[in-house]
């Protein structure tokens, strides 16, 4: 099996995913109750006249396979259709939030690492004692506590009562931006933090006791080496985790926008599912269907680029 | 087998012992808790209210212990529910092998590449109803973590000697999946029972907070933290004590679930 | 060069004692042999010399290495690893990373500023391996490729001590061989000090100068192997050696030794062998016997540790002397009858195998007979046996059961299913996973009978595979290997089936308790004569069970017919190979290493 072959098979199956969930999507909300008809209407009198308007310019009476396609042909050309809610094309809404979902994102993971591997590091070589089990509390809490809670309590600690933090908003300039993002990008690492001790720690007190680490011990590599060893082995399973990392975080970049009142995707999508604003909750779902589906795709490639076992076939010699 | 129990568990297991008391006896522990007194509205803590009032004028603390009765049931009924199905696909997947284990695994892995919380916010808010549908996404979204899990052990125990045994004696599939296999499995089918447990706790409680799950007024800790953080200057403690509750309810679970876990591994060494 | 004073190993967690008591010696350039059965601690003793004890076990006792006590010096410890002292592990298929090259690994225990490019084709040459395995990743090597590659970085360093644990154990016979004369090789050219830990008492003869023997934790006897080999001065070392049942010959009895071993602090107070000693006497239990001195005679000598011969046996001077080994009886021929069992050109293919597991197998099994199949890892032969059982479905070629066929059992009536299986049942190589552990020996074994359509009477059960009834309340963690391995036969045999199909059925045993249970089974043949279909890849257990043999190499049949023949005077060479693999405990054995 080529690299080739193999990235083909990978692409093939994100897309195909991708093409299913985009049904999924359009299904769910097509079969949403109260119909889309009723909140166009909204106030205005239901009269015969505009619901047959509404539903010719909607093409509300196609048949569903029909309207599907129209559907995923315009998103496919790049029009993500018009939101009912602000009359605004939904790309542009999108567009707009776009940037600040994504460095909260990316900040957070940032955060996430730079804390969570290290710690996990930590707890397995220092297993059992006072240090591994304060690192193993730790990720068990920010494992279990939702962004929402945390963004309140980093608030009330660091805002309100140390007063180090502005309470909200985005702030003006890059620096200040910064500053702005670092309570919610903590309150999103947490969880991630969390995830990455437990699956980093457990995997490398695995790989801590294999007989390939003992073995390199014994014939008197150096520590670093030997950690190197295990480190290296340990990879997958931090890999699996790096790819729930990311997905939990963009499921809760939608809280920590909420709690911070931040302008950002996550925000976006509670508005128009409270709005019932079909067109953009539909466009978010497939957007975030997208970016999951690319995560696990780069995570499925991480896989073969640590184990060869993936890259050249299990076939022995 | 008396193996003591960790500190850390021990604190967990009392972590839940109360709320599963306040759960079960909120009516009668505390009858007034949603009684509004808007001429009070929101105070800091104080003579008879220990941890204030919020911006109804309900006591933080006795809405602290109804709320465990709203929180509770929902996460169980998550966690019971997806245990039920993942394990039984599981077993499936894991004893008959074959396309039954290629269809199941391809169904997990599809439902593990959607956001269970995301789906459930669109769920709930665009399908209306809030709390059930959303119960319902959630047991359908978290049992492929309990297949993975089962299926896993399943394997594991599928080519051992004693299986292979119990087929060469002619007994039915149905009772060497329930009799044989799965009393060897159970304490990681309940290890991942509990996990969902803190989660499904956390996603509902997060619904809440986004005014997707249980309605206005109730005493849910996700809502009344969301009721009260317009306040944060007027009663912190009406926003730290409900939040405090689910993260504590949660870590409680899941370090009961990985204690549970541990004990399997280890008694897995020690053959 | 090395040097252990009164070693102990403790897990504090539970307060159990592992090994206590643990002193010896080992001059430089001398090869000793640690030897011991399962639990009896050789190998936390060497793990304790390196300090490189498993979580949650601590040792205490002076180690000297070179000169230098360490024990209480982690930091010597990590500079002595490596240039001082080396270890070879016992699993090929774990020993190496498996994200790494060969070559890399190698390279990684290489003295600092010696030349990568130059020393890793020198010492793969030296272990006999060309050149390019260094670009390979250890799964893409064989068991015995992979062992020799870790004997290679073992000797990065040129180590001066090399320990060796189980080096070979995991591998088969024909490779076992030619690794072992291999280190044999190496060891002298470098003039290194060896150590070895090995369950073979005759593999230790011929690859040491001298033998130390421990069991539950303690040490028996040490001699040296010339002396060690023509007399024992402790009783445990003798049924050892008599327990290990010998290839060329069938003894009319196997000489088993009842009971299995000890844990440590079971036996805290006494000799650890006095209960299953036949020389016991109310002395050997009122305290532990001290390891002392014996001359040659049975007079106590006045020499240190080294190189004197040492029992632990309270009345080593009265032992009477070893009976002369047991002559050789002749099998008693069966009479042919209609096969119970009928094998015809037997195919199967694993799907994405490059060659077939099975490659046209034609075998039968008379009534009472047993019927062994020999062969090393992927000769096919447990495939075979599962095929037999319906575990596995063959490509083609017909298995008849008592005259019915069952090729494939998904195309059979239940009935007919249902016959099948009350025909042939089947025990399994590994005693640790063939019992249900969650349910007790009682009711797997109710189950059985009631599957089988008999009363249910586990007592009657337990008591003719010579189990005490009281054990049907117990759980498979609180039996022992042997007596999990007897209820397993039980559970097999509760209908009384007429083939009994036995894979390496004592391969996982202790030596001292697989000699019951082949005591055992070859009673049962004869007490529900049933035939048996009996896998193993142990030609000494061959000759003393089987009547006819079928040797399986890749697939195919390469010879059969009855043991004494093939054994005495085998057709094909591999047969003549396989039988030299097997140790002969003399100092001829492994012989030269090929390279």
């Amino acid at each position: 099996m080529g690299w080739a072959g193999f990235l083909l098979r990978r692409f093939a199956g994100t897309a195909a995913v991708v093409l299913l969930l985009s049904v999924g999507v359009f299904l769910l909300l097509y079969l949403a109750p109260g119909s889309i008809q009723q909140t166009l209407l909204g106030t205005r009198p239901a009269t015969a006249e505009t619901i047959a308007a509404i539903q010719a310019r909607h093409h509300l009476n196609d048949p569903v396979a029909l309207q599907y396609l129209r559907w995923f042909g315009d998103v496919l050309r790049g029009d993500l259709g018009t939101s009912i809610r602000t009359g605004m094309p939904v790309s542009d809404m999108l567009g707009q939030r776009l940037p600040l979902t994504l460095a909260l994102v990316g900040y957070g993971t940032l955060l996430a690492a730079l804390a969570g591997i290290p710690l996990g590091v930590l707890g397995a070589l220092r297993r059992g004692r006072v240090t591994d089990r304060l690192v193993v509390t730790a990720g068990v809490v920010g494992l279990s506590a939702p962004p929402f809670a945390v963004g309140l309590l980093l608030l009330v600690v660091f805002a309100l009562w140390l007063g180090w933090f502005p309470v909200y908003g985005t702030g003006q300039g890059a620096g200040d931006q910064l500053w702005h993002l670092t309570l919610p990008a903590a309150a999103l690492a947490l969880g991630a933090v969390g995830l990455l001790i437990r699956f980093g720690r457990a995997a490398l007190v695995r790989e801590m006791e294999q007989d390939y680490v003992v073995f390199a011990r014994a014939r008197g590599l150096s520590g670093p080496l030997v950690l190197g060893y295990a480190m290296r082995n340990s990879l997958v399973p931090i890999l699996t985790a790096a790819g729930l990392v990311v997905t939990g975080m963009l499921a809760g970049t939608v809280l920590v926008e909420v709690t911070f009142a931040l302008p950002g995707l996550g925000s976006l999508l509670v508005d128009s599912v409270t709005f019932k604003d079909v067109p953009v909750v539909q466009a978010l779902a497939l957007l975030l269907t997208v970016l999951i589906s690319g995560v696990n795709l780069l995570v499925d490639i991480g896989y073969s680029i640590i184990d060869p076992r993936v890259r050249l076939g299990r076939s022995v010699s | 087998m008396s193996r003591r129990v960790p500190v850390g568990v021990s604190v967990s297991l009392a972590v839940l012992a109360a709320v599963a008391v306040a759960a079960a006896f909120a009516p009668w522990l505390v009858p007034g808790a949603t009684a509004q007194d808007l001429m009070t509205g929101i105070s800091g803590p104080g003579p008879g209210h220990p941890l204030g009032t919020d911006d109804l004028g309900r006591d933080v603390l006795q809405l602290l212990v109804a709320g465990a009765r709203t929180a509770v049931p929902g996460a169980l009924a998550v966690a019971a529910g997806s245990m039920l199905i993942g394990n039984l696909i599981g077993l499936a997947a894991g004893y008959f092998g074959g396309w039954v284990d290629t269809l199941a695994m391809r169904w997990a892995d599809l439902m593990f590449s959607l956001p269970a919380l995301l789906v459930a916010i669109v769920v709930a808010g665009v399908l209306g109803g809030g709390y059930g549908p959303a119960i319902g996404v959630l047991v359908v979204l978290f049992a492929p973590t309990d297949t993975r899990v089962v299926r896993g052990a399943v394997l594991e125990q599928r080519h051992r000697p004693y299986i292979e045994a119990a087929l060469l004696k002619n007994l039915s599939s149905w009772r060497i999946m329930t009799r044989h296999i799965w009393p060897n499995i159970a304490s990681v089918a309940l290890a991942s029972a509990f996990l969902n447990f803190a989660y499904a706790l956390v996603s509902l409680s997060s619904l809440s907070f986004l005014g997707l799950g249980v309605p206005a007024g109730s005493p849910d800790w996700g809502r009344t933290l969301a009721d009260n953080r317009t306040q944060l200057l007027a009663n912190p403690w009406a926003v730290v004590a409900p939040g405090l509750a689910i993260i504590a309810t949660a870590a409680a679970l899941n370090i009961v679930g990985d204690w549970l876990h541990e004990r399997v591994d280890r008694r897995g060494r020690t053959r | 060069m090395l040097r252990v004073d009164d070693l102990t190993v403790r897990q504090p967690a539970t307060g159990r004692t592992l090994l206590s008591g643990v002193s010896f010696e080992v001059a430089p350039g001398e090869s000793v042999a640690i030897v011991g059965e399962s639990g009896s601690g050789k190998s936390l003793t060497v793990r304790a010399l390196l300090g490189l004890l498993p979580g949650g076990l601590e040792s205490h006792g002076q180690v000297v290495i070179d000169g230098q006590r360490v024990d209480d010096d982690p930091r010597a410890r990590r500079r002595q690893r490596g240039g001082t002292v080396s270890l070879l592990m016992q699993d090929p298929f774990t020993l190496l990373n498996p994200l790494r090259k060969a070559g890399r690994q190698i390279a990684d225990g290489l003295p600092s500023g010696a030349d990568p490019k130059a020393e890793v084709p020198r010492l793969l040459a030296e272990v006999g391996l060309p050149a390019e395995v260094a670009e390979r990743y250890p799964f893409q090597l064989s068991g015995g490729m992979r062992q020799r590659v870790g004997l290679a970085a073992a000797l990065a360093a040129a180590p001066r001590v090399l320990v060796a644990d189980e080096p070979t154990t995991a591998l088969d016979a024909t490779t076992q061989r030619e690794v072992l004369a291999l280190i044999r090789r190496v060891q002298r050219e470098r003039d290194m000090t060896f150590l070895l830990i090995t369950h073979d008492l005759r593999l230790a003869f011929s690859m040491c100068d001298r033998i130390m023997v421990m069991y539950a934790g303690r040490v028996m006897e040490v001699g040296r192997a010339a002396e060690l080999r023509e007399e024992q001065h402790h009783p445990y070392t003798r049924a050892l050696l008599a327990a290990e049942p010998p290839a060329d010959r069938r003894l009319a009895v196997i000489p088993s030794v009842p009971g299995s071993v000890p844990a440590h602090d079971a036996v805290a107070d006494r000799c650890g062998f006095a209960d299953r000693c036949a020389h016991a006497v109310a002395a050997c239990r009122v305290g532990v016997p001290e390891l002392r001195s014996i001359g040659a005679a049975g007079v106590p000598e006045a020499r240190p540790l080294d190189g004197g011969r040492l029992s632990a046996c309270v009345r080593a001077e009265e032992l009477p002397v070893a009976p002369a080994p047991p002559l050789g009886v002749a099998a008693t021929p069966r009479g042919a009858a209609e096969p119970i069992l009928d094998i015809r050109d037997l195919r199967k293919t694993y799907p994405g195998a490059s060659r077939p597991a099975l490659a046209g197998v034609s075998l039968s099994v008379a009534p009472g007979e047993i019927v062994a199949v020999v062969g090393e890892s992927g000769s096919g032969k447990t495939t075979l046996a599962r095929c037999v059982t319906g575990l596995e479905r063959p490509d083609s070629g017909t298995v008849l059961l008592d005259g019915g066929d069952c090729s494939d059992y998904t195309r059979m009536t239940r009935q007919a299913v249902r016959r099948a299986r009350r025909t042939a049942q089947m025990i399994f190589q590994d005693p640790y996973s063939t019992l249900n552990p969650a349910r007790t020996v009682g009711a797997t074994l109710k189950e059985a009978l009631a599957a089988d359509g008999r009363p249910p009477d586990v007592g009657a059960l337990l008591d003719l595979v010579g189990l005490d009834p009281a054990l049907a309340a117990l759980r498979p963690a609180n039996l022992s290997g042997g007596e999990r391995q007897r209820v397993a036969i039980a559970r097999a045999v509760a209908g009384e089936p007429r083939l009994l199909v036995c894979d390496e059925p004592v391969s996982a045993l202790d030596v001292s308790v697989q000699a019951q249970v082949l005591t055992l089974l070859a009673g049962l043949r004869e007490r529900l004569s049933m035939g048996m279909l009996f896998i193993t890849h142990d030609l000494a257990v061959v000759r003393q069970l089987a009547d006819r043999l079928y040797v399986l190499r890749a697939g195919e049949c390469l010879e059969s017919g009855p043991v004494q023949r093939v054994l005495d005077a085998p057709d094909h060479p591999y047969t003549r190979k396989l039988l030299d693999s097997v140790p002969d405990g003399s100092s001829a054995w492994p012989g030269q290493s090929s390279e």
